[in-house]
């Protein structure tokens, strides 16, 4: 008798239900990961390492599919190839109907790359396969360069802990009625400052990555009693309002931050976990200074980032997911409702700004790998980071030509005397 | 590594323009590896599809000319726009749907099912829609179903859905028996009869299969 094959799919976290419904051409929703080694990428080691990678990360083999009510992952039996970087950054991965992985893996040059539909994972998530693929590639590529003691990854969460949602642990969808905090909920109407630009031909995306010294520019951040991240963000808003047109000068700046939740409910998983906040900064009344506005951001991130705060925000989310009426409504309806309000919530929103962290691997990799960086696909300017060792990359994404923005930006600290190396795809 | 000094950057990779204010490098002895591959933009691909929206409208335009030019009793420009529309309505739904073969032929019996008894409305209801257009659609859809589905190896779960869909939508015809909305009865009680034959097997024997794969297209 033959066997009948099991089929197994899950549902999709509840961050992750946004990004199938509003992702298109102009906005993939698709992020890379890259890994810069010291020596040229070896292909068939790559595949052999990524052989390896894709059995420790079950849910990454998964097809993303449409049913009557909502999306959901179904496992497939294609195995992932790494090719040669052939295509534009951040193409799109998800297309309607069509059966394949969610993520690519390619190579160029020194350079290891993942891209992947942020319906499958965050930038967190995505870096646990990364730094396991990266890991596995140097252990073979350099097997015989290790002979006594094999360099251990600092990531070895279970199989189900990999592949949990945790926003179903945490969050149970109650409202539990805690009016003290509200949500600085703006009305529909409410419009932040747009940049404006010519936009790139066939909707790329501009990259300029600047590498440079993470010690340097802590010391600066320092000199304001502040943070990395609050330092950049600082300076983004900063950098856009120098560029303002003056007749706009009166409109809000508003950079939407990713958060990773990891950081606040203990979780170890490879999937979506994260929030986000809006910080807002209005040069006409709060004052031009660049003093003024590290000071209202680290405020703004102060009063955001509590984990009674995210509470209560991620159960509102997860009542309106659990919601009777919300979910019986036929999946096309949901996904023209939810673009309608991804609409609405972008007029409330200028730019975007997201840091993946300090990576970490063994350090017998140091002399191996220079940096890691992030890129993401851009409806608008949007600034990702993350640092290795001394290198913090910044990479200024952006679906324009214009660069003025992105030369504020790197002059400001260049004029502070870091050294910085740009990098751009354009 | 080239130095911008406007910019005060260092520039990676081979290229001799600043990236940020777009002035050109000295070169400084460039011996830098690519760091991203240049990408050709890609060739425009609806080319076939914009030359058959611009025949319509040639055609649609020299109709109605020809029509005042030499007049007719019977408005035949409007059966030209009619044929137009059901072409478009049908390519629309196989561009939409190419990626998933079955779901591509349900839509196709689907929309051409409409559009027959619109047709069949439209030039003075003579019945043929009823009496042969669907019945036959119902029956031609479950072999090519049946075919693609052998021929391109599908696994049981891409198109057993699809199959039950086809299924169900080949007992309709019986209401039009019931209510004596056909003439010609054989053709829709071939259909009905082979619908039911086709659903009990699928039911008996992929009846595992299309539970779980219901549970999980209908999940809430």
């Amino acid at each position: 008798m033959k066997q009948r094959k099991k089929v197994e799919w899950s549902r999709l976290d509840n961050a992750s239900k946004i990004f199938p419904a509003t992702c298109n051409n102009k906005d993939t929703k698709v992020f890379r990961l890259l890994c810069e080694l010291n020596e040229p990428v070896e292909a068939e080691i790559l595949q052999q390492a990524l052989n390896t990678t894709i059995e420790n990360f079950p849910l990454y083999k998964s097809v993303l599919r449409r049913g009557v009510f909502w999306y959901y992952f179904e496992t497939s039996d294609i195995n992932p190839v790494a090719e040669i970087e052939t295509s534009t950054v951040c193409a799109p991965i998800y297309i309607k109907d069509r059966k394949n992985l969610l993520f690519r893996v390619f190579y160029f040059n020194n350079r290891i790359n993942l891209e992947i539909f942020h319906a499958l994972a965050d930038g967190t998530g995505a870096l646990r396969f990364m730094q396991t693929l990266v890991y596995k590639y140097l252990i073979l590529r350099y097997k015989d360069r290790f002979p006594d003691k094999i360099p251990k990854l600092n990531y070895d969460a279970s199989m189900s802990k990999k592949m949990d949602d945790s926003f179903e642990r945490y969050f149970v969808g109650k409202d539990n009625h805690k009016p003290i905090i509200k949500e600085n909920k703006k009305g529909i109407l409410f419009s932040a400052y747009h940049i404006r630009g010519t936009r790139l031909d066939e909707d790329r995306v501009k990259v300029i990555e600047g590498s440079m010294d993470v010690k340097a520019v802590l010391e600066e951040a320092h000199k304001y009693n502040t943070t990395l991240t609050i330092y950049i963000t600082s300076l983004f808003i900063y950098s856009i309002y120098k560029e303002m047109p003056a007749y706009r000068k009166n409109r809000p700046i508003v950079l939407s931050v990713p958060i990773n939740l990891r950081h606040f409910f203990e979780s170890e998983t490879a999937r979506n976990f994260f929030s986000t906040m809006n910080v807002e900064y209005n040069f006409e009344k709060s004052g031009p200074d660049f003093k003024d506005v590290i000071k209202c951001v680290s405020e703004e991130f102060q009063k955001e980032l509590t984990a009674e705060r995210l509470n209560i925000h991620l159960n509102r989310l997860m009542l309106l997911e659990r919601n009777p009426f919300a979910r019986v409504i036929p999946l096309p309806f949901k996904d023209y409702s939810l673009r309608i309000a991804n609409k609405i919530e972008d007029r409330k929103i200028t730019a975007a700004i997201s840091n993946l962290g300090r990576i970490s691997m063994p350090f017998e990799f140091d002399d191996y790998i220079r940096q890691f960086s992030i890129l993401t696909s851009a409806r608008r300017p949007q600034i990702s980071m993350c640092s290795y060792g001394e290198r913090l990359v910044v990479s200024f994404n952006s679906p324009f030509q214009e660069t003025e923005i992105q030369r504020t930006f790197f002059g400001f600290l260049s004029k502070k005397g870091i050294e910085i190396e740009i990098t751009s795809n354009i | 590594m080239n130095y911008c000094n406007h910019c005060q950057v260092h520039i990676r990779g081979i290229n001799n323009i600043c990236p940020l204010c777009g002035n050109i490098l000295q070169d400084a002895g460039n011996d830098q590896k690519e760091i991203y591959p240049v990408i050709p933009p890609t060739y425009e691909r609806h080319l076939a599809i914009r030359i058959i929206i611009f025949i319509s409208i040639v055609g649609i335009v020299i109709s109605f000319v020809l029509n005042k030019i030499f007049p007719s009793n019977i408005n035949w420009p409007m059966f030209v726009i009619f044929g137009l529309i059901s072409m478009w309505l049908s390519l629309i739904v196989i561009v939409k749907k190419r990626h998933n073969i079955t779901k591509t032929i349900m839509w196709q019996v689907i929309v051409v099912s409409a559009l027959s008894i619109i047709w069949d409305w439209r030039i003075g209801w003579r019945g043929w829609s009823l009496d042969y257009a669907i019945p036959v659609l119902c029956v031609a859809a479950t072999l090519v179903m049946y075919i693609t589905a052998k021929v391109m190896k599908l696994s049981v779960r891409d198109y057993i859905a699809y199959f039950l869909l086809d299924g169900l939508f080949g007992i309709i015809p019986i209401i039009f028996i019931y209510f004596k909305l056909v003439n010609v009865f054989y053709p829709s009680m071939i259909t009905v009869a082979v619908s039911i034959i086709f659903l009990s097997a699928i039911l008996i024997f992929q009846g595992e299969n299309i539970k779980i794969e219901l549970d999980k297209r209908m999940h809430i």
